[in-house]
């Protein structure tokens, strides 16, 4: 099979990326100067969110090794939409860098375009191929202020736990094949039938080590926190959203087209993976005192509240996990949002333990109110974005008649509430002699404020009118490739 | 044919296991590429010499040479000379070697035997037939592999750069 024009037009979003990220790196090497590299990051973005409309009304389209469907074109625009808040929040971040800046933006566009790949993998091939292009660059982002202790640990970290869940991954690739002789999800699927053999239960088991590793899902969660923490800012804010976000709806691609996971037992560990990973992180969470590794183990909760539309696997599964992953990227890139604004103006270690944040509200009123949001929906209190979330997940729960899992959620949501409420009451205490950390003075002027300003006005918009995310999301189920 | 896989895949393993249980890091990096020599092997009785071929360029000839030179690079102090003396025992090189030669021997049985297209079942795989699939319907994984090695290359010139962290790009 070769490519046709119309191959190209569905590819052509993941051209420009590409070709973006080429661009960027001619730049640097003509000459070094940081807002024009931004500037040239973002129009790249911007353009290929615009592209990801004409190509809506002719997907799906299968590409040689890739699909280019509604699953497909979504993750693409949630990731373009993440990549975008990061390259603006990296351009504030980085401004008082004191090593060259302008690398971040390129490792930005190729961890984007890895993920574009990997939402789009409908090959094992293309599958590994676009977590390590989504990975690699990842590397660099997290050890990019390598001369910080913290950041550095970060990086290595991640690469090293990486490579081994790799392994993994492509050791399970390995016994899928000898299974079954191809590669292309869906006659792997096919071969593999409703009930697999003890090889190909392996590999999907490995498969799923693989893939549970990059969303830290929890017997894989280890690593984390501590990523999290060291992290910059910016890198924080892309591991959290737009890398989660491509793995997961590959790993939603894999289950739902694979008729093994109809399977009571795969369906019985993902159930008690996604049991552990709501009480782990939630519990986990309580004990922080430092936003980042809150966040982190936050996120690990939100996976396990996640992990249940999969393990439901039918009716609104697809439904479900568009409108919870849409609400957990908007929510979570406001939240490390104001996290790497606080930041911006400190070089050095990131500000993010809780006492630099006491008595916020009455030094940057505006910013306190984005994360107050933020928080609110992460904890999932009606009106704002994370509620519509949650409810679908529970709806889904119950009328699939998991029990557990609905407890699981309710219990975790309890906890959960407790440690945002914390933080929340410390952003508005106020005390003498509160440490200085802020965010530089004209922020709301600045690319990244208006942007976490916009996710906040989203976040509120989405929990009190969230019809039209509904309808699009719906509508992406339509245009799926099964 | 059968015997030339069994036993290289053998020896593979047990280069292997001993990669892993070695001590000393020399040691287990000349297991390591007997092998990747072994596997090399491996794809040569299974009919695909062009993979064959690239393992050993590539992973035995290029990556673990570079690998054994770092590694006796770090070591260099005064008691190289006596740690060269004390590591040059029969008990060190004789398993290697003896695990090598196995290798040669099935080459040299396989090549006496003449035909080079002899495989355990199916076609050989040349690398003509390798290039058509990469550049036919494999394109895109070559073109997104060229962005991963990008995306390598500039993590790997950011984070080992040396210059100190003061200054930018710009200013050196």
């Amino acid at each position: 099979m070769t490519l046709t024009m119309t191959h190209l037009m569905a590819l052509l979003p993941l051209i420009v990326v590409c070709a973006t990220a080429i661009t960027v790196m001619l730049g640097i090497a003509w000459r070094r100067h940081h807002g024009g590299t931004a500037a040239v990051t973002v129009i790249g973005i911007v353009l290929t969110l615009a592209m990801l409309l004409p190509i809506w009304t002719m997907a799906p389209v299968e590409v040689p090794l890739l699909v280019v469907d509604g699953l497909a074109l979504f993750a693409g625009a949630m990731i373009l939409i993440s990549s975008l808040t990061c390259a603006a929040l990296a351009y504030v971040y980085l401004d008082n860098y004191p090593g060259p800046r302008e690398e971040f933006y390129l490792l930005l566009l190729c961890a984007a375009a890895g993920g574009m790949v990997l939402a789009a993998s409908r090959h094992l091939a293309t599958l590994f191929v676009g977590l390590e292009l989504l990975s690699m660059p990842l590397y660099g982002m997290l050890a990019y202020a390598f001369s910080e202790r913290r950041s550095l640990e970060a990086g290595i970290k991640y690469f090293i736990l990486s490579a081994a869940a790799t392994a993994f991954l492509l050791f399970g690739m390995a016994l899928l094949y000898a299974q079954v002789g191809r590669l292309d999800l869906p006659a792997v699927a096919a071969v593999l039938g409703e009930r697999p053999t003890a090889w190909g239960l392996a590999g999907i088991g490995l498969l799923l080590v693989g893939l549970g590793f990059k969303l830290s899902i929890v017997p894989f969660h280890l690593w984390t926190p501590d990523v999290y923490e060291g992290a910059p800012g910016p890198a924080a804010t892309f591991l959290a959203s737009a890398s989660k976000v491509a793995v997961f709806v590959v790993l939603l691609r894999l289950v739902l087209s694979t008729p093994a996971f109809q399977d009571d037992w795969l369906r019985g560990v993902l159930a008690v993976l996604a049991l552990a990973g709501m009480l782990v992180g939630n519990l986990l969470a309580l004990v922080q005192s430092n936003l980042k590794r809150l966040l982190g183990y936050s996120s690990i909760a939100h996976f396990g509240y996640l992990l249940v539309a999969l393990v439901v696997g039918d009716g609104l599964a697809t439904e479900t996990s568009g409108v919870y992953l849409l609400t957990y990227l908007v929510t979570t890139l406001g939240a490390f949002g104001v996290v790497t604004l606080l930041s911006s103006s400190y070089s050095g270690e990131d500000t993010a333990a809780l006492h630099h944040y006491r008595g916020l509200f009455w030094r940057r009123p505006y910013l306190t109110a984005v994360l107050t949001v933020s928080l609110l929906s992460l904890a999932g209190i009606p009106f704002t974005a994370g509620f519509i979330g949650k409810f679908y997940i529970i709806a889904l729960g119950v009328e699939a008649e998991r029990w557990w899992l609905v407890g699981g959620i309710i219990v975790g949501s309890a906890i959960g509430l407790y440690y945002y409420l914390r933080v929340m009451v410390t952003l508005y205490l106020v005390e003498p002699g509160m440490r200085r950390r802020d965010a530089p003075r004209d922020w709301g002027g600045r690319a990244g404020g208006v942007v976490v300003l916009g996710l906040a006005l989203l976040v509120v918009m989405l929990g009190v009118y969230p019809a039209p995310m509904i309808e699009w999301v719906r509508l992406v189920e339509h245009i799926t490739v099964r | 044919m059968e015997v030339a896989f069994y036993l290289s895949g053998l020896v593979a393993v047990l280069a292997t296991l001993r990669v892993v249980t070695s001590i000393n890091p020399i040691h287990a990096l000349l297991y390591l590429i007997v092998s990747l020599i072994a596997v090399a092997m491996v794809f040569f009785a299974l009919g695909a010499p062009f993979a064959g071929a690239l393992e050993v360029i590539i992973y035995a000839g290029a990556i673990m040479v570079l690998f054994v030179f770092v590694v006796m690079m770090l070591n260099l102090d005064e008691g190289v000379a006596a740690q060269e003396r004390a590591w040059f025992k029969p008990r060190i090189w004789l398993g290697p070697a003896v695990l090598s030669a196995i290798l040669l021997l099935v080459l040299v049985a396989t090549l006496w035997r003449g035909d080079i297209g002899l495989v355990i079942e199916g076609e050989t795989l040349t690398a003509k037939a390798v290039g058509t699939a990469l550049f036919g319907p494999w394109l895109i994984v070559v073109e997104l592999a060229a962005m991963l090695l990008l995306a390598a290359l500039v993590t790997a010139s950011h984070v080992g750069r040396s210059q100190s962290p003061d200054t930018r790009g710009d200013e050196s």
